[in-house]
């Protein structure tokens, strides 16, 4: 459905996306998986004919997005980053407009279903500028949806909205991964995680790695993280965590100590054998979560050019 | 591209029609003309015959100003809103957006100048106007509305911000309809010739104002409105580079 290859988009001497390939099938959600920056919006803007590549080939429903853009265009459902809305025409005017647009002649019967899909039937005539940040995030999908394009391009589709809503637009990606090839880009790797059947992760224009996000979870496992507190460690806990080793890393927190594990290592046996001999008492050893975030993180630390001072 | 233009002029239309600046505008417009319809009207009693083109010389220099207003919003309101973006990834070709919205625009002037036959009644109710030559001012202000929306239209394109696109399109206007002073301070005949020749004064209050169609007038608006909109297309299809 989607088949990418080579891909290289330039501003000036910049290169944003650099020689990305990539394919999806019918039916399959791909998550593009990156930090800010890292080439996601200029990649779907080249595969939905926003803009045309520099170099490299697209193509979507097996038409070219360039030799052949209004086909290929024809075939897209797409949501930019930033939901694009008309705030003085209503919800049902504004679906409609857009089926319209992209050759559905009696929107009428489509329009209603896509509304009700997304749970905005019953807001059909509110005027758009009164709708929530959460129902305008469901009207942009409803507006991706109406045509019934075999594909969907969703560029950070939760960014911005509360966590309860977070959750009911990525339960609808879900639903629609059956129907639609959905391409979903996100800089949360749990997101990705939790909504993609396969993941790509691309960092300054480059896919740095791809796969199941359980695959990539174990190939790029980065190990435990724990919060340890414990009294009688005075001044030299942290050198003395830091000396164990199993631990990759010891971050100060409050009232305590962030501990990060290697890869693969019992952490917390090591660190209770460490406080006997050192004559601590442990208070609490837990672990923390955010641990995958920190996967990615440092995937994309990795891959800093030379030279780049961590942070 | 008839279909995305028809489809693109409908959402025009009903955005004209329930927007506050466009009814400003109407009232505004008929308010001007109105007043000096009926100054006109009172100087004329007893001394000449009533001027059947007053009206449209009214919206000839207020369309200066209010082509602007009313064409401001076509397209950088998109581009602030985000819509640009699936406008521009919608499977329909650059043209039909911009004669959509261009359309649109000329219409709701039409209804305009429409609402404005009224004070041509009035006068048709109380004197004997020469019609051929309501009739020839009514064709000469509807072309150069279309004229000075297009320009409008095309400023718009040009940036995201409305007030900017409406104050820059008023001073290429401005310099538009000031091209008939400037020919007449032109020594060289040849150069004058031709500023005047480019006003939009010239082409409207010396010939259709006064009663005339020339084929040359009706090419020149006609000319202004099709190069004007290409230059839009082009401008619309740069937004793809950059
Ligand atoms: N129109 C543009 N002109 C110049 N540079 C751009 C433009 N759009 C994006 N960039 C740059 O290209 C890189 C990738 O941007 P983008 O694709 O928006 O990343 P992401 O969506 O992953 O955050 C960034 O460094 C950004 O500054
Ligand atoms: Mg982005």
């Amino acid at each position: 459905m989607i088949e990418v290859q080579n891909l290289i988009k330039k501003y000036g001497d910049f290169t944003a996306v650099d020689r990305i390939s990539f394919t999806a099938k019918k039916g399959e959600i791909v998550g593009l998986l990156g930090p800010n920056g890292a080439g996601k919006t200029t990649t779907m803007r080249i595969l939905t004919g926003f803009m045309p590549p520099t170099a490299g080939t697209a193509r979507i429903a097996g038409h070219d997005v360039t030799t052949d853009s209004l086909a290929a265009r024809g075939a897209v459902g797409y949501l930019p980053e930033r939901v694009p809305l008309y705030p003085d025409m209503t919800v049902e005017a504004y679906v409609s407009f857009w089926a319209q647009l992209r050759g559905v002649r009696r929107p009428k019967s489509q329009v209603e279903a896509v509304l009700k899909r997304v749970q905005l039937f019953d807001r059909r005539r509110t005027l758009i500028r009164n709708l929530s940040k959460g129902m305008r995030q469901r009207l942009g999908l409803a507006q991706a949806l109406v045509h019934n394009p075999p594909v969907l391009i969703l560029d950070e589709p939760t960014i911005g909205i509360d966590p309860q809503q977070v959750i009911e637009v990525r339960e609808m990606v879900q639903e629609f991964g059956s129907a639609h090839t959905v391409l979903l880009s996100t800089h949360i790797l749990s997101e990705a995680e939790q909504v993609c059947d396969r993941v790509l992760i691309i960092n300054r224009g480059r896919i740095v790695a791809q796969g199941k996000p359980n695959q990539l979870r174990q190939q790029f496992e980065s190990g435990e993280h724990l919060f340890v507190a414990m009294e009688g460690g005075d001044g030299d806990a942290a050198h003395v965590l830091q000396n164990i080793a199993a631990v990759a890393a010891v971050t100060p927190v409050e009232g305590g100590f962030q501990v990060r594990i290697k890869p693969k290592q019992d952490g917390r046996g090591a660190i209770f054998d460490a406080a006997v001999r050192a004559g601590w008492r442990l208070t609490e050893i837990r672990p923390i979560s955010g641990a995958l975030e920190d996967v990615f993180l440092e995937l994309v630390e990795r891959d800093k050019p030379p030279g780049a001072k961590p942070g | 591209m008839m279909m995305a233009t028809w489809i693109v002029f409908r959402r025009e239309i009903v955005q004209y029609f329930t927007s506050p600046i466009a009814y400003l505008i109407a009232a505004a417009v008929l308010l001007l003309t109105g007043v000096v319809f009926n100054q006109d009207l009172a100087m004329s009693i007893g001394t000449k015959p009533a001027n059947p083109a007053i009206v449209p010389q009214v919206f000839s220099f207020t369309m200066v100003f209010f082509a602007p207003l009313l064409t401001m919003r076509l397209f950088a309101e998109e581009k602030r809103e985000g819509t640009f973006e699936l406008l521009m990834t919608a499977p329909a070709p650059e043209s039909g957006i911009v004669f959509g919205k261009f359309f649109g625009a000329w219409s709701f002037y039409s209804v305009l100048l429409a609402l404005s036959f009224v004070y041509q009644f009035i006068l048709l109710s109380i004197s004997s106007p020469d019609l051929g030559h309501t009739l020839s001012a009514y064709i000469g202000i509807w072309l150069y509305g279309g004229a000075t929306l297009a320009v409008g239209m095309l400023f718009s394109a040009l940036t995201e911000n409305q007030v900017i696109a409406a104050f820059i399109s008023m001073i290429a206007l401005m310099l538009l309809w000031l091209g008939d002073q400037a020919g007449r301070l032109i020594a060289n005949i040849d150069a004058a010739r031709i500023v005047r020749g480019l006003s939009l004064q010239g082409r409207f209050n010396s010939s259709f104002a006064a009663g005339l169609i020339r084929a040359e007038d009706v090419a020149f608006f006609a000319g202004m409105i099709t190069v004007v909109l290409y230059v839009t297309i082009r401008v619309i299809e740069s937004y793809r580079w950059r």
